[in-house]
């Protein structure tokens, strides 16, 4: 087992060194070693790959995508020097087998991110949601505290080896919730969609690619400390991977901003891994034992696809802000002409975000749904209910994410220029932005076509849950079939050339029903493109609608606003952020901004201290 | 052989339904070959492209034929597990490249098909396998042949719960094939159309290419309803076919398309009706009456 680990971690240790060398950073964790158990398992080695590898391609990125900032005076000194300490931290934070040094390293991760989010401080909007980050995060690592005192209490001892077997259902719940906040499970998701669109491109790519999945790796040391869970925690699980994964996608397609559609893109995906988590998790609950193989395989495939291709799509994202400075997709388009390589590679990111084959997506989804469909061989109704209703619930969602991304796609790249934004765009970004992209879509099209030879790079940390062969003759098919269609798909475009060949292809302005002006206006926007999609799923979604009715005959001028509101927001966060501020509003008295009564307080605590240890020591 | 009658003969099928439904009207009709020579008119003919269009547009026709005929061999020549999850993943893919090719002219009615197509087959793919999950749990394959395997077991709610698998199917081919009563296929006005107006401005190689796709698609879905009914005899699965091309004609005959808004309530018929499958399924777990 330690020989695999060993193996595993070669790779990524490799990386980290190459990355110190990269980045002349004092990235140095060999100090803390001495007093604090440090362990590299399998399951550590493999997010150390995701944060080595998402990392090193982000360092590369950012150096294009800073310049401009540059040439506007900012000064990136401290900036660099987060971006380090973030990467270090999460690093430790997988890495250490340790209470306190993994709230430390985990605080020190929350509040680097939150740094590195706030790189564009002067706008309003920037600080606010990055204050909302700061703010949840901490309640998140409230829970997590409180359970790890729990651990502490019963097992005396700060080392996470001593957790094995002693973690009971309500720890793993309070966990659950704490881990579920960083990962962004509905309805505990509020900050991610805030913080996404604000923070720079390849902050956002690493906290969406890598950052959240810390919150799916404390999960799942959890889940290797508690052995069998019960029946009820994985049905839990599997409820919050359905929610997340439905409800992630229905805000994906509902929104404008694309790095916000991204944002809750990372929550379906959360979904998704979460719910291969809970198909593992109901596995072992029944003894089914092939269940859990492939839902921890389609988990940890998913985990690796997802930082992946989000990274991608991060990075495309930032390729298409950096040229036009908007994130508001109804204001692009037509990009494919002057970005052309952006556009395919945002294309490639797309097909396999909505895991589509013969891309790597599909390969993780399709392992859970085989998970799905071997939990029938275990004789129980209520699961066979359940499974069959989550696989009509994810193949909705499959459905969904492609809603989404068609929508983000053409609205964005295709079509004629909606705005004099799109307009000006002359140019595509600089080849060192697109070479970690380039990267980025290599892999995920080689995992989607080997997927029997790239499932190596998971197999190690799952088999520390359970002993397993491998079902490689299953991914050989898969990969005999992404194969064979790529081969269909370039033998049909072949033929078409062929055909085409000596024949005349002429040019002429799009078919408008006989109407020769066309303006960009009347082209398909994004909201209009959704608007049939979203009519019938009213009651997940609230809708704002802003619009003054036309009452006069020969009407001025006419606005019309519509805004998609998050129900979990509205509904749940929002009330418990009003009784909470109308309660703290009672304490309001305390700070009252005279030095006196400050002292006076200190006055008291020093007496009440004093007669306390008087009192305890007689 | 099947995998042949698919490649092969998915204009047929079409020029079939035409047939009928011209006899239906009291016409003559074209031929029932008259697809295949608009087909071969097609292809010998050069394109006419979209100023505002992009590679997407040229690429988009080509895969979507390459992901019908790869959704073909998948159904027709081999069985693995979850093979119903890759045939129904290729057709997205296809999907997926119809839609951003007509997203990609700029047309305002080009995207308003686009925009319907993929909302009203968004729920094609739950439905699908909520039956096909069902039924692979009441046989235990986890691969199209479990609803083959279907009609074996002797018993009669299986019975009924093929009638209602074969019933759901027959509606994702309405919608997939884009046919009364989700979208008429005669109708030229722009506005209330789904599938035909995706495509106002292929043209061409191109146009040849996305009627034989679309053609091809129905005749796989009616393929797997002839497998469900008779997986045994060769003879039957034309029955089957000849059948559905009739059903098809009838309703086009005597019915008319649904308005818009409630093509929703259709496919949400065909979710309920995969539902009941499932519980069907439950039922007779459960009951333990399986053979």
């Amino acid at each position: 087992m330690n020989f695999i680990a060993a193996a595993l971690t070669f790779k990524p240790i490799v990386s980290i060194l190459y990355e110190r060398n990269i980045l002349e950073t004092t990235v140095y964790m060999g100090q803390l070693l001495k007093d604090v158990a440090f362990r590299v398992d399998a399951l550590s080695a493999f997010f150390i790959m995701i944060i080595c590898g998402v990392g090193l391609l982000g360092t590369i990125y950012s150096k294009k995508y800073l310049e401009p900032y540059i040439e506007q005076g900012k000064k990136l000194g401290s900036h660099l020097f987060l971006f380090n300490v973030f990467l270090a931290s999460m690093l430790l934070v997988v890495m250490s087998q340790n209470i306190i040094f993994f709230l430390i390293s985990w605080e020190l991760m929350s509040f680097s991110s939150f740094l590195l989010m706030i790189f564009e401080h002067e706008e309003k909007e920037v600080r606010q949601s990055g204050i909302n980050y700061l703010i949840t995060m901490h309640v998140g690592v409230m829970f997590l505290v409180v359970g790890f005192i729990l651990m502490y209490l019963k097992t005396g001892s700060f080392d996470f080896s001593a957790f094995e077997g002693k973690i009971s259902e309500l720890v793993f719940a309070i966990m659950f919730i704490g881990f579920g906040i960083k990962a962004g499970f509905v309805p505990l998701h509020s900050w991610l969609p805030k913080a996404h669109p604000v923070a720079p491109t390849h902050i956002s790519a690493l906290m969406s690619g890598v950052m959240i999945k810390t919150g799916i790796y404390g999960i799942l040391r959890m889940l290797l400390y508690m052995g069998k869970p019960t029946i009820t925690v994985s049905y839990c699980v599997l409820l919050v991977g359905l929610a997340s994964a439905f409800f992630g996608i229905l805000y994906a397609v509902a929104q404008r901003n694309y790095k916000k559609m991204l944002a809750y893109s990372s929550i379906e995906n959360i979904g998704i891994i979460t719910t291969g988590m809970a198909v593992a998790m109901l596995g072992l609950a029944y003894n089914n034992f092939i269940m859990t193989m492939f839902g921890f395989l389609g988990c940890f495939l998913h985990i690796l696809n997802h930082s992946i291709f989000k990274t991608m799509m991060f990075f495309n994202a930032g390729a298409v802000y950096t040229q036009t400075h908007t994130k508001d997709m109804e204001k692009l388009g037509g990009l494919v002409k002057p970005m052309k390589n952006t556009a395919i590679l945002f294309l490639l990111g797309s097909l396999a975000i909505s895991a589509l084959p013969p891309f790597n997506g599909f390969i993780s989804e399709f392992l859970i749904y085989i998970g799905f469909l071997t939990s029938f061989s275990t004789q129980n109704y209520f699961l066979y209910t359940i499974i069959i209703a989550a696989f009509g619930i994810i193949a909705f969602v499959g459905a969904m994410a492609l809603i989404a991304f068609t929508n983000a796609f053409s609205i964005i790249f295709l079509g004629s220029p909606r705005t004099e934004k799109a307009q000006h765009v002359k140019e595509d970004v600089s080849i060192f932005m697109q070479l970690p992209i380039i990267v980025l879509a290599f892999c995920s099209l080689v995992i989607g076509l080997f997927p029997q030879r790239y499932i190596d790079l998971v197999v190690a940390p799952v088999q520390q849950f359970i002993p397993f062969s491998v079902p490689y003759e299953l991914l050989t098919v898969i990969s005999i079939f992404n194969i064979t269609l790529c081969v269909v798909i370039l033998i049909i475009i072949g033929l078409r050339a062929l055909l085409l060949r000596g024949r005349t292809v002429e040019h002429r302005e799009t078919w408008g029903c006989g109407y020769q002006y066309p303006t960009a206006k009347i082209q398909y926007s994004a909201n209009s493109f959704t608007r049939p999609f979203l009519g019938f799923l009213t009651p997940f979604y609230k809708r704002e609608l802003n619009f003054t009715q036309i009452k006069e005959l020969f009407p001025q001028k006419t606005s019309f606003k519509s805004r998609i509101i998050d129900i979990f927001e509205y509904y749940i966060i929002k009330p418990i952020v009003i009784v909470d501020e109308f309660i703290i509003s009672k304490f309001y008295w305390i700070q009252s901004g005279h030095t006196q009564r400050y002292l006076i307080y200190g006055v008291v605590f020093l007496i009440v201290a004093i007669a306390l240890l008087i009192g305890g020591k007689i | 052989m099947t995998f042949l009658t698919v490649l092969l003969l998915p204009f047929l099928f079409i020029g079939l339904i035409n047939k009928m439904k011209a006899v239906y009207v009291g016409k003559q009709g074209a031929p029932i070959l008259q697809p295949y020579y608009d087909f071969f008119k097609l292809i010998k003919k050069g394109e006419v492209l979209s100023d505002t269009s992009s590679f997407v547009f040229k690429i988009a026709p080509s895969i979507n034929l390459a992901c019908t005929i790869v959704a073909a061999i998948i159904l027709t020549l081999l069985n693995f597990n979850g093979d119903f999850i890759l045939f129904s993943y290729v057709l997205a893919l296809g999907k997926f490249f119809s839609v951003i090719a007509a997203m990609d002219t700029g047309s305002s009615f080009e995207g308003m098909g686009a925009s319907r197509e993929v909302s009203y087959t968004s729920l094609v793919e739950p439905a699908f396998f909520i039956i096909i999950g069902s039924v692979a749990a009441l046989s235990g394959i986890h691969s199209f042949r479990n609803l083959y395997a279907l009609i074996q077991i002797h018993n009669e709610i299986v019975i009924l719960i093929s009638l209602l698998a074969i019933f759901a199917l027959f509606m994702m081919i309405l919608i997939e094939g884009s046919r009364v009563p989700i979208d008429d296929p005669k109708t030229h006005l722009e506005l209330t159309m789904i599938h035909e107006v995706m495509v106002l401005d292929n043209s061409g190689v191109d146009l040849a290419f996305i009627h034989y796709a679309s053609a091809m698609k129905m005749l796989l879905f009616s393929t797997l309803i002839a497998n469900i009914i008779c997986p045994q005899f060769w003879w039957a699965y034309w029955l089957v076919l000849l059948v559905i091309a009739f059903l098809i004609a009838t309703i086009e005959s005597i019915g008319a398309r649904i308005r818009l808004t409630h093509i929703i309530e259709y496919t949400f018929v065909m979710i309920s009706v995969a539902l009941i499958v499932m519980s069907l399924v439950l039922l007779v777990m459960h009951g333990g009456h399986i053979a």
